[in-house]
């Protein structure tokens, strides 16, 4: 009887601790909103050869058929900071987690975010 | 040539310069990339892991920079820090220009 308190305690906390290294589940996105949300990044990511002028010159990453999931963690990343770029972090900053998720769906190609 | 064209013109030049003296070797990113890169990202550059970035067909500069970033921790990821650290200037740009010239599995989407 002992044991078995002993090991329902275990098992609850192997489930909490499960649960609690979990990233919350992104929401599913939409690839067809995320088409008509693409303003702020058709005017660097949109055109073939586009290069940063501020503030480092290089050429703009392409992320048309990038992973969804990948997309949005790069979103993320500028919004909160941990990846720094003027230009991003300002856009970044003014979407939404559906924001995100609908725009990653359409440069990602259709699939949802972590699929 | 207008006063403008002229201050540019030496940066230009010390691009242009600096960029033909590492004219990067796709062979020895071919074999950096067997070492390091290719258990998450493949050797083509097509990863199948949704967290780790596609890089088939992505510019070079973009990676190089990406790399670089990661190297000196502008840019933050446990993972990638471990591996960029090990990483040369010359690794750098071989690796950039491997990548880039995969099968582009990444394209301008418009």
């Amino acid at each position: 009887m002992k044991t078995t308190r002993f090991c329902a305690v275990f098992a609850l906390a192997g489930v909490s601790a499960l649960a609690w290294g979990q990233a919350p589940t992104p929401p599913a996105g939409d690839p067809a909103a995320g088409q008509r949300k693409t303003q702020m990044c058709a005017g660097c990511h949109g055109i073939t050869g586009w290069r940063t002028a501020y503030p480092e010159v290089y050429g703009v990453p392409k992320i048309g058929g990038q992973h969804p999931a990948y997309i949005v963690k790069a979103l993320q990343e500028y919004k909160s900071g941990e990846r720094s770029h003027p230009s991003m972090k300002a856009i970044a900053a003014s979407l939404s987690d559906n924001d995100m998720a609908d725009l990653a769906a359409y440069y990602g190609g259709g699939a949802a975010p972590g699929k | 040539m207008t006063i403008r064209t002229l201050r540019v013109l030496p940066a230009v030049l010390l691009l242009w310069s600096a960029a033909a003296a590492h004219a990067a070797d796709l062979q020895a990113g071919a074999a950096k990339a067997k070492e390091v890169c290719q258990a998450c990202h493949g050797m083509d550059g097509n990863s199948t892991v949704p967290d780790y970035p596609k890089l088939g067909g992505q510019r070079p500069d973009y990676l190089a920079k990406a790399l670089r970033d990661y190297k000196s921790g502008a840019r933050k990821n446990a993972i990638m820090a471990g591996f960029a650290g090990t990483l040369s200037a010359a690794d750098i740009e071989n690796l950039a220009a491997y990548y880039s010239a995969q099968p582009p599995v990444l394209i301008v989407k418009h």
